[in-house]
């Protein structure tokens, strides 16, 4: 136990939630730093119950501990008002296990898994006293490296990090840390650093690599400033994941936290390819892994951490080919410790219906369809398997089970969308409530009735997935999508059965900025973050206006990036970034996507995508229609 | 069935668990040790866990308590190593008390707890606060405002002080704390304060529970004891 904590007790109660700081939960790594060759930093930039839900920061800080060298703890950003007690006291952030400044660091590392998430990067960067750029770090600075699916299109950011590390955390980190050992050994510079480590697999270190504009702002060429280095950065990926590290004694915290439970990942990947999906891309192909192994990590992390709950993760479980074998296990060893089992959105079938009455209370649990759009025809261009009479059909067979809540998920502007589709959102939805009065006679319904809630976000064309040349819609056509929709709802003949949200349309346009923007956003993000824009992510917080302000300020058009149609030949930022799939591929989709063509799934035959060159997992399966 | 209490203390960094927290981490160490404990009824069932009294956030123990029940169990000292075998440094239980199947929750029986007090490191006051603190004790009555759910009462401290003595820089008190009258320490340092014509902030007082105790009758007497008491602790006679 560290009881040198870096805050006074005083300090500590007059804050919210002094857990989030004082670190000391049960598996959490201490080790002697005379012992030790590298500190690690690992923060996800945001506050400690979201960051300790985060499952790659628990499977890295296992794997980089289990490093006799290397001791890895964790930051998390600070809430607002420890953030203020930080600057007015002058305590420089510090690391949870050690309670030691970060900026004493030799890594600090972020993992950024959303785009709203840019200026609490600044903000750690800022409380550690380390310099915002790149630029201006020296030795006295701890080496800056990002990972995570943001980092597939780093270049909003590019400023702020020495490195990026494109694809699975698995892989290379040991390489990086011999190679920092050695540097340091021999005294070299830390640009001579920077340049050894641009040449490890997957490490891409954005101030090597120059970009030139056009006139009209769009990228002319973009060259790497050394012979010796790479000009695009290929995703790495961990080919046998049944023999690679998986954490099982994660760190349980005190608080109650997002993800307050054991997750096991089964498999990497998706065979789907929904075409507005960016993770259904960067992951492929699909791994999974070995059933006995999970079964094994399963028992072991729920001994080693006492948690009354386990979940599985994954992009697509029903997906995973010994599922059935995996949720009996679950269920028989749970039952016995009264340990809850939560299962992610399985498509909804005779199976899942059946598991789920096992494991869940039917009344109080609801029926979960992602349809993602109204009409068949938009269900086409974004190759989404779910038609109409799959959610009719399993809502019947729920409905016969004692379920009544439904939850539909929806998207708005979507390439191609026209009023109709719009429209169908209330159709659907009308016609689940129908199925229900159908289904279940007046006299078997014991006084409940049929609840449905429909959800629409708004669609945000992402990297590296065929939209990614679409324009996106401006607020004020989102806005006026959203109030059709509600009119829709409305004028269905069960409407006051059917309950409507919708997201808000100023935090899409930023995230649709960030998402495909480059370089010239640093500046922007700079500028705001010093105006005071922080926990973007928090609806609290966002302050629209003053990102706009800021935009105005800097000479940058915000709409370059969201409305603008791209030409299929534009050089985009994210193209120094290989994810393994192909540009030429994703444009074939895209094609496809405007002819309201659908495409096969992995398992049914191969689009010939460009992943199958790392030789694994769905790639060296045998095809249906082969 | 065995009905157990848990005598556990709770020091260094873990004092800024809150007690809900507190509670949940118990849930998790009782299953991380494989203790056999009974399950609640029902579609979720859950562990019967039952605290004497909260503790504040900030203040350390050496004497909190934990009802419980276990199905089985080889022995108490069983239980009581396989739980500390999984328990953080600052958690840490210090006896197991098997109790009579229709003894009544520590909760409801709770009479009194004895409080070990000083002033933080950074927030010694300014006087002599040992001096001022024994004569405003010694008045006749020590009328103050306690908030409660339902709105102010007022009350005096007085009969709810059972016991004090001063240490160097340091009170031990022992107040009253059952389900009827209960006095914070932080309220009496309040209107200490107050008297002193004062502001108190109630981060500056390092709270230390030394123990719980429930009251007895003994013939005509009232006795007072902890509810696992050790080898050195003696019955505090109460109205003589």
């Amino acid at each position: 136990m560290n009881h040198n904590l870096a805050l006074t007790d005083e300090a500590l109660l007059t804050i919210e939630k002094p857990e989030r700081y004082i670190g000391n939960e049960v598996n959490s790594v201490i080790k002697d730093k005379g012992q030790i060759d590298i500190r690690f930093a690992f923060c996800f930039p945001d506050v400690y119950e979201i960051g300790m839900s985060h499952l790659g920061i628990q499977i890295l800080y296992g794997m980089f501990n289990s490093y006799s060298d290397v001791w890895c703890e964790r930051v998390y950003s600070p809430w607002m008002d420890m953030d203020a007690l930080m600057r007015d006291k002058n305590i420089p952030l510090f690391a949870l296990e050690s309670q030691d400044p970060v900026k004493d660091f030799d890594f600090l590392g972020f993992t950024i898994q959303y785009e709203m998430c840019y200026t609490n990067i600044l903000q750690v960067l800022d409380l550690s006293g380390i310099p915002l750029k790149s630029d201006d770090r020296t030795w006295d600075d701890p080496i800056v490296i990002g990972g995570g699916p943001c980092t597939y299109n780093p270049e909003p950011i590019a400023d702020f990090f020495d490195i990026f590390y494109i694809g699975e955390g698995e892989t290379r980190y040991r390489e990086l840390f011999d190679l920092y050992k050695d540097t340091k050994k021999k005294g070299i510079s830390r640009e001579d650093f920077l340049h050894e480590a641009a040449k490890i697999p997957g490490i891409y270190v954005p101030s090597f690599y120059e970009v030139r504009y056009k006139g009209d702002g769009t990228i002319d060429s973009m060259n790497p400033v050394f012979d010796d280095i790479p000009r695009t950065i290929k995703k790495e990926m961990c080919t046998d994941l049944s023999h690679e590290f998986y954490p099982t004694k994660p760190v349980v915290p005190y608080i109650k936290i997002t993800q307050d439970r054991v997750v096991l990942e089964i498999m990497r990947g998706c065979i789907r390819g929904c075409r507005f999906c960016q993770a259904g891309q960067l992951y492929k192909p699909l791994r999974e892994k070995d059933v006995e192994y999970l079964k094994k990590i399963a028992i072991e992390a729920l001994e080693n951490t006492g948690y009354e709950e386990i979940s599985l993760s994954s992009l697509s479980s029903s997906d995973y080919s010994k599922l059935p074998e995996l949720i009996d296990f679950l269920i028989k060893s749970c039952n016995e410790k009264k340990i809850n089992i939560s299962l992610p959105s399985l498509r909804i079938d005779a199976f899942s219906l059946d598991v789920m009455s096992k494991v869940q209370d039917v009344k109080k649990s609801s029926l979960t369809f992602a349809p993602e759009a109204g009409t068949q025809r938009m269900r086409d261009v974004i190759n989404k398997g779910l038609t109409e009479e799959d959610i009719l059909r399993g809502s019947h067979e729920a409905f016969l089970g004692g379920w009544n809540k439904v939850k539909l998920y929806f998207m708005l502007g979507l390439p191609t969308e026209t009023d109709e589709d719009i429209y169908g959102i209330g159709d659907i939805a009308n016609k689940v409530a129908v199925e229900y009065f159908e289904t279940v006679p007046k006299e078997k319904r014991g006084g409940r009735t049929i609840d449905i809630v429909a959800s629409t976000s708004f669609f945000v064309p992402k990297p590296f997935t065929p939209f990614q040349w679409a324009p996106m819609n401006t607020k004020e056509e989102f806005l006026d999508k959203a109030n059709k929709t509600r009119k829709g709802i409305m004028s269905q003949l069960n409407q006051k059965h059917i309950k409507y949200n919708w997201h808000e349309a100023d935090a899409s346009m930023m995230e649709g900025i960030f998402a495909r923007g480059d370089r010239k956003l640093c500046d922007v993000i700079l500028k705001a973050y010093e105006k005071g824009c922080v926990f973007d992510a928090w609806s609290e917080y966002f302050n629209f206006e003053k990102w706009m302000d800021t935009f105005k300020e800097c000479g940058v058009d915000p709409f370059f990036y969201t409305t603008r149609q791209r030409a299929d030949d534009e050089i985009f930022p994210w193209d120094l970034i290989d994810c393994g799939v192909t540009k030429a591929f994703l444009l074939r989709e895209w094609k496809n996507a405007l002819a309201g063509k659908k495409s096969m799934n992995c398992r049914q035959g191969c689009l010939g995508c460009g992943a199958a060159s790392y030789g694994v997992g769905v790639c060296t399966e045998s095809k249906v229609n082969a | 069935m065995h009905k157990l209490r848990l005598k556990f203390s709770k020091n260094g960094p873990i004092k800024f668990i809150g007690h809900l927290d507190v509670m949940r981490y118990f849930q998790k160490a009782i299953r991380r040790a494989g203790v056999d404990i009974k399950y609640s009824e029902g579609f979720s069932p859950h562990q019967v866990l039952s605290f004497a009294q909260p503790l504040s956030v900030g203040a350390t123990s050496d004497g909190e308590y934990l009802d419980m029940t276990v199905n089985s169990m080889n022995s108490i000292q069983e239980v009581m190593n396989s739980l500390n075998s999984v328990m953080n440094e600052g958690i840490k239980i210090v006896a197991i008390a098997e109790l009579d199947e229709r003894e009544e929750k520590a909760m409801t029986t709770s009479y009194a707890a004895k409080y070990h007090l000083k002033f933080r490191e950074n927030s010694k006051p300014d006087f002599d606060w040992v001096s001022a603190m024994k004569s405003y004790l010694a008045k006749d009555n020590l009328p103050a405002i306690k908030k409660t759910k339902s709105g102010e009462k007022d009350i005096d401290m007085k009969p709810m002080i059972l016991k004090y003595e001063f240490g160097e820089d340091c009170l031990d008190i022992l107040l009253m704390m059952s389900s009827k009258v209960t006095l914070k320490p932080t309220l009496l340092f309040e209107y200490f304060f107050r008297s002193m014509g004062r502001e108190f902030n109630t981060v500056w007082l390092d709270i230390h529970r030394v123990d719980i105790y429930r009251d007895f009758q003994d013939g005509e007497k009232t006795y007072i004891e902890p509810f696992i008491p050790g080898d050195t602790d003696e019955r505090i006679y109460l109205n003589d």
